[in-house]
């Protein structure tokens, strides 16, 4: 590698790592935040004997996992200005994102209420509590843990996947990226150094994954 | 007191109880035999409403409630009947990310609205009683079966029922570690706690039982004290059921 390649490697890294930190890392937060608190909502409708209800909220994971990602932006910030609803970049990515994540983590939540023993419940009930109390106290604590690691997978898909809000102008990691190579012409340098940002990213999160499980297996044998 | 009248239930097309009549004293231990698919775990799960009877009435605690067909039973009485009742399960079901302590306080903070300290008082008393005053701190999984199940004795009485039910408390357990269960129901029931227990322990049955009831088919086929049940039935069904029992040493003190 010349010397020239080298230089823009250490140019480009630092603002780089400045769009990553900036916009890329609090996209991706926030989006798994209201996604989760979407997910959590979606399976207690879901297990819940609210007909009406459960249809509707069946129907937006059915919408939202049967559809493109990157669709799904488009129609947001370039589609929804026609119905004269016009979104800042980020306030586009964040309800697309929230949206994603909310429907396919929805499924994580369900699955891991689903699989608490039975007797879980009725031991519940037997010391007198509601449904919602059993629910609270007893269930959801134990799910929590079920879930956890597919819930980090989603977290983890969810950071790479914020790449995708550069098609709709929001200046994160890859977008920054693409600016540099605009001007520099390098592209394979460029884009292998992004992706190693987003390596050590994910590489992070992953242990940071394993930490939580091992924490919140300290009450179980296996 | 505690009386069960004319109780039906069935699931799908089977009919699981066919017409129940349980009368119990207060302080009184009650013992429920049969051999299996008699339908003597879902008497016994009719008592606190984890299966809802088709038909009949529950008296229990002064609470009265009557099944029809016609309507369903307010998520409301259901809750209040519970209240009045702990239930040992088979396979303990202890909250697993609980320590033992908090599976006890559990029911008294969330259920009662005790305060944290009276809650923790009263279930160090309690661990006191069934001996796992040390294991406080422990989560399930550390215990043995036989403390598992000692904790849930611990954890139905501690929101102070009016009656404690047993399910098959002892099947699950290794042969080794039946007595020390057997042991803390033997001293709830010298103390005059009510219970109605559902089990194959015969000796034990004969031991403490006030009554005893021996269900075939969804229906009582015998209904006295030990000795009238055990020793004396009337029906063939019944000694045959018993004969089964006893290649052992289990009949009558």
């Amino acid at each position: 590698m010349d010397e020239r390649k080298i230089q823009i490697v250490i140019d480009s890294l630092l603002p780089l790592l400045k769009a990553g930190v900036a916009f890329t890392i609090p996209l991706t937060l926030i989006s798994f935040a209201i996604g989760l608190i979407l997910a959590v909502l979606t399976a207690l409708v879901r297990i819940s004997s609210w007909r009406v209800l459960k249809l509707i909220f069946r129907f937006y994971v059915w919408v939202i996992r049967g559809t493109p990602l990157l669709v799904q932006l488009f129609i947001i910030f370039y589609g929804l200005p026609a119905m004269g609803i016009t979104l800042e970049p980020l306030t586009a990515a964040i309800i697309g994102f929230s949206l994603s994540v909310g429907a396919y983590s929805s499924e994580i939540v369900r699955a891991a209420i689903v699989s608490i023993p039975k007797g879980q419940w009725e031991a519940a009930s037997s010391i007198g509590m509601t449904r919602s109390q059993a629910l609270r106290r007893i269930i959801l604590p134990q799910a929590t843990r079920v879930s956890i690691p597919p819930l980090a997978n989603t977290f983890i898909g969810l950071v790479k996947d914020t790449s995708l809000a550069a098609s709709i102008t929001y200046m994160e990691m890859f977008r920054t990226s693409q600016q540099i190579v605009a001007t520099t012409y390098e592209p394979l340098l460029l884009y292998c150094e992004v992706g190693v940002i987003y390596l050590l990213f994910c590489s992070i999160l992953s242990s940071l994954q394993n930490y939580l499980e091992r924490r919140l297996a300290r009450y179980s044998a296996s | 007191m505690i009386e069960i009248l004319d109780l039906h239930k069935s699931f799908g097309q089977h009919t699981v109880l066919k017409g129940i009549n349980v009368k119990l004293e207060h302080g009184k231990v009650l013992v429920i035999i049969g051999p299996s698919g008699s339908g003597k775990t879902t008497l016994l799960r009719c008592f606190n409403l984890l299966e809802v009877p088709d038909r009949g009435t529950i008296e229990l605690g002064g609470m009265k409630l009557s099944f029809t067909d016609a309507k369903e039973i307010s998520q409301h009485n259901v809750v209040a009947l519970r209240k009045k009742t702990g239930m040992v399960f088979q396979s303990y079901n202890l909250f697993p990310h609980m320590t033992t302590l908090g599976n006890v306080m559990e029911g008294q903070i969330t259920v009662q609205k005790r305060s944290k300290e009276d809650a923790r008082k009263r279930a160090m008393e309690l661990l006191e009683k069934v001996g796992l005053a040390d294991k406080s701190d422990s989560y399930p999984h550390q215990l043995s079966g036989g403390q598992q199940q000692r904790v849930a004795i611990a954890r139905a009485m501690a929101v102070e029922p009016e009656v404690l039910l047993f399910d098959e408390p002892t099947s699950a357990l290794d042969p080794e570690l039946v007595g020390e269960v057997l042991k803390v129901m033997k001293q709830l029931a010298a103390e005059g706690m009510t219970m109605v227990i559902v089990t194959h322990e015969m000796a034990f049955a004969a031991d403490v039982a006030d009554k005893i009831i021996l269900m075939e088919d969804g229906l009582i086929l015998e209904e006295g004290t030990p000795e009238e049940v055990l020793k004396h039935p009337k029906s063939t069904r019944a000694r045959q059921f018993l004969n089964r029992l006893s290649g052992e040493d289990v009949l009558i003190p």
